[in-house]
């Protein structure tokens, strides 16, 4: 599955987009990409064990807010997008 | 400490001194001015750097500028006359004449809590230990010999 | 006088005259200043009616009680008239430095009236103010005209102008201040031009003065600290600049492509985002007078044919210049930005207007004869050589000028423009924000996002989270942003803080500057009142329910991919809920009670 990361996410994980072998939630994703990428990442995307209120996960462009939250599941052709709580206009 | 690099040219240091000095917002006030390059895209805070050797107080006739113990100069009001022969002498151009309160002002540092350092919003104002740290410096030329002579990496 | 310089100048530029008034207090504590005391003093002295273009309609730049104070974002003042690309009432909101020297010269705002009769600037040195002539500024572009202004009156004084683009009658033409900031859309640098009247310039000594200094100061520090805490305000568009949105708004489908023919998802949005301008070409973030933000961005091109240096792109440009023309070319987009500040045009109507040509010209409805050139979508040079042919009306770039509405329904085709009340819609896909569409078809002022920018519960979160792709709760929540906005322009700050502060905060800090003592719903109300009296401009200027619409292809067309596939927007479902929140009949006007109850009669 592809995982794309976005504005200073990308600093945490030191790259732009990965592409993992994975099956589980959001949840599950998200606690294996910490492993994977360390104590900054955890910290952006994670509080505590919930998903940070600092960071907007999509599943295939869809906030997981508006899917199943964390208990979303991935399957192998679904695309997640990581950015922080970002805004302009 | 100023750090030009930082400073978004937002002037936020003109408006908060001015309030600090006189309850009221102008920057024609305040003693700190943020000066713009635009070719450059830069712009610097500048004021009172506190002088170890001070023109303005070498000048002053009436001795009304005096410079502290904790090194900080300071005009004192009831001394000045208005001559205005500091205004000529710093070197800097860091003492201005305030429209307003309509006499010669300078920074003082806000009693050691300079306002302008609080509400920077970029960290480009900030008061500390006078003892300018030059490792930043250091560094840089260091990287130019790395990027000379170091190893190509991977 | 607290919060308010207390005095408005009024210039008749057919008789060359300047009078001094003091600001009408009552109005001033109904419509609170910027866009709703212009917008009154607008109602009270313009027929509605008149052409934009005429000497008749008049034009008054005007900041709020918060502009110049240390208020959160406090750089900000606005430019009203009627619209001569929309028609409706006109509305350009700016920052940079030029609103709060305004108010340290001691005025509020300035009522330009006529039309003088050769060009001319006008020179506010505090008490002195004085009528230049500008026949040797009139060609001269807008950094050109600062630089040479500053250099007859005064080094520290602050200058608002229009370029060639103003002079020339180009409809979406803007008022540029402090070079690089623009009070940008429907056209208030074409009614500058038509006025004959180059430039404003401005020096103050004066203070400015809060009734309540020590709770003022306390509630600023807090409005700071909350801007400085929140991801958005503290981290966010510092680094990035608005260009963040661009891969979000990609990822989620709704990236208008292609003058909005190809859907929403752009394959070559990484390389217009943020995260790559702020990576290959920013220089450094720049802030407006006091703002703690710093979401301006200046921009370096060292090299290529492309090369150049200037201020920008925006989330905006960077869209309308690049996927809405799918260009992905990031250098071509900068220089063609800068293009539109040195000539002063609005870059928004700019791109789209060119994409829209692109269409027309793919469709066969324009020749390669009639355009000078070959127009395919993702020509990168033609974004910039076509962007500098309007700005002086040469060529092709002479039908550009009209806009893409006017240009589309010249040629048979006005569905092809892209554009509410023919202004051009922004960067958002309705069919994948809903909301955004709703905002769109009765936003005052024509196609436009910052009117209520829905995009912010439907897209990023704040301060909610709705489902982009559903119609409920969209119009309520519409009504208390378009509310809201309109208290926050005409405060004087930038309606950027709104995202780390709400209508608590901005309250408190209106309530402290001027010794009010009135609750956060009667400031809200302050809102309403603004929101319908504009309502009122547009229906007595002839608007009607049937222009609360958006362009067929949103309304037809569904979504070819991303998560709204298949969608369109679903305007009559929300536009019917919507004048019901609003109290108005079914026609979209206001009732007689709703009217009442706004002191509107």
């Amino acid at each position: 599955m592809k995982v794309k990361f976005f504005a200073s996410i990308r600093d945490c994980a030191g790259v732009k987009e990965d592409t993992v072998a994975f099956s589980g939630t959001v949840g599950e994703l998200l606690q294996f990409l910490s492993k994977r990428y360390g104590d900054s990442f955890r910290k952006a995307v994670l509080a505590g064990d919930q998903v940070s209120d600092r960071v907007i996960i999509l599943v295939n462009g869809r906030n997981i807010v508006h899917l199943a939250g964390t208990d979303t599941v991935l399957g192998e052709e679904d695309e997640v997008s990581i950015f922080p709580v970002v805004a302009g206009g | 400490m100023l750090a030009p690099d930082k400073c978004i040219g937002c002037r936020t240091c003109e408006i908060v001194c001015s309030f600090n000095k006189t309850k009221a917002f102008n920057p024609k006030t305040a003693r700190v001015s943020v000066l713009m390059y635009d070719e450059a895209a830069l712009s610097v805070p500048i004021m009172c750097l506190q002088c170890d050797d001070p023109a303005c107080m070498k000048v002053c006739p009436t001795g009304a500028i005096t410079k502290g113990a904790d090194g900080t100069v300071t005009i004192e009001d009831k001394r000045c006359i208005g001559c205005k022969l500091c205004v000529s002498a710093c070197p800097l151009g860091n003492i201005t004449v305030s429209p307003v309160e309509n006499r010669v002002v300078k920074c003082d540092l806000c009693n050691g809590e300079p306002q302008c350092a609080q509400y920077c919003p970029a960290g480009a104002i900030e008061f500390k230990e006078a003892a300018p740290s030059t490792i930043k410096r250091k560094q840089d030329i260091a990287e130019r010999f790395k990027e000379l002579f170091g190893e190509v990496g991977e | 006088m607290f919060g308010w310089a207390g005095t408005i100048l009024r210039v008749n530029l057919s008789e060359g005259s300047i009078k001094k008034e003091a600001l009408d207090l009552n109005d001033a504590k109904l419509y609170l200043g910027g866009r709703g005391l212009a917008t009154k003093i607008m109602m009270d002295e313009v027929d509605p009616q008149v052409d934009p273009l005429s000497p008749e309609n008049k034009l008054i730049f005007m900041t709020g009680p918060l502009t110049g104070t240390m208020a959160a974002s406090p750089g900000r003042y606005m430019v009203i008239a009627k619209a001569p690309l929309t028609g409706t009432i006109g509305c350009a909101n700016s920052g940079g430095h030029f609103g709060p020297e305004l108010k340290f010269a001691g005025y509020d705002g300035i009522i330009f009236e006529g039309k003088a009769e050769k060009p001319v600037y006008l020179w506010i040195n505090d008490d002195e103010v004085e009528l230049r002539p500008a026949e040797h500024l009139w060609g001269k572009n807008v950094f050109e005209t600062t630089d040479q202004l500053l250099a007859e009156t005064a080094e520290d004084a602050r200058v608002a102008c229009i370029g060639p683009a103003g002079e020339k009658g180009v409809l979406f033409a803007t008022v540029m201040n402090d070079k690089n900031r623009a009070a940008g859309r429907t056209g208030m640098g074409t009614v500058m031009g038509s006025k004959n009247l180059k430039a404003i310039v401005v020096r103050g000594t004066k203070s400015v003065a809060v009734a309540e200094p020590e709770k003022f100061k306390e509630v600023c520090t807090d409005a700071r600290r909350k801007l400085k805490e929140h991801p958005v305000t503290g981290e966010g568009l510092r680094a990035y600049g608005t260009g963040v949105l661009v891969n979000i708004l990609n990822q989620m489908g709704a990236l208008p492509t292609r003058n909005w023919r190809d859907g929403g998802v752009f394959e070559h949005a990484e390389d217009i985002s943020g995260e790559t301008l702020a990576e290959k070409y920013l220089v450094r973030s720049k802030g407006c007078f006091g703002c703690s933000i710093g979401c301006g961005r200046l921009t370096r091109i060292p090299e290529g044919k492309f090369k150049s240096f200037g201020e920008g792109p925006e989330y905006e440009a960077e869209w309308s210049y690049g996927a809405a023309c799918g260009v992905g070319d990031l250098a071509a987009i900068c220089k063609a930005n800068f293009l539109c500040n040195e000539l002063g045009l609005d870059p928004i109507t700019m791109g789209a207007t060119i994409a829209c040509a692109m269409e027309m010209y793919e469709k066969g409805i324009l020749t390669r004869e009639e355009v000078g050139r070959e127009l395919k979508f993702g020509d990168a040079e033609a974004i910039v050589e076509l962007t500098r042919m309007t700005g002086l009306r040469e060529g092709f770039g002479d039908q550009l000028a009209l806009g893409s509405y006017r240009l589309a329904e010249k040629y048979g085709h006005p569905e092809l423009s892209m554009s509410v009340k023919k202004q051009e819609m922004p960067a958002y896909d309705a069919r994948g924000v809903q909301g955004m569409g709703l905002s769109y078809a009765t936003s005052n002022r024509g196609g436009c996002h910052v009117r209520g920018y829905m995009t912010s519960v439907e897209v990023l979160g704040i301060p909610e989270k709705l489902d982009p792709l559903v119609t409920e709760e969209k119009a309520g929540w519409l009504k208390i942003f378009q509310d809201l906005t309109a208290v926050f322009d005409s405060a004087g700050i930038c309606l950027f803080t709104s995202f780390a502060l709400g209508l608590p905060e901005l309250a408190d800090m209106l309530r402290a500057a001027l010794g009010w003592t009135e609750s956060n719903e009667e400031i809200l109300k302050i809102g309403e009142r603004i929101w319908n009296l504009e309502r009122l401009f547009n229906l007595r200027a002839g608007f009607t329910k049937a222009d609360d619409t958006l362009p067929p292809r949103l309304l037809k067309e569904p979504l070819p991919s991303g998560p709204a596939k298949g969608k369109v927007n679903q305007l009559e479902v929300m536009l019917k809920e919507y004048y019901q929140v609003r109290g108005w009949n079914e026609e979209g006007v206001p009732t007689e009670e709703k009217m009442a109850e706004l002191s509107l009669r």
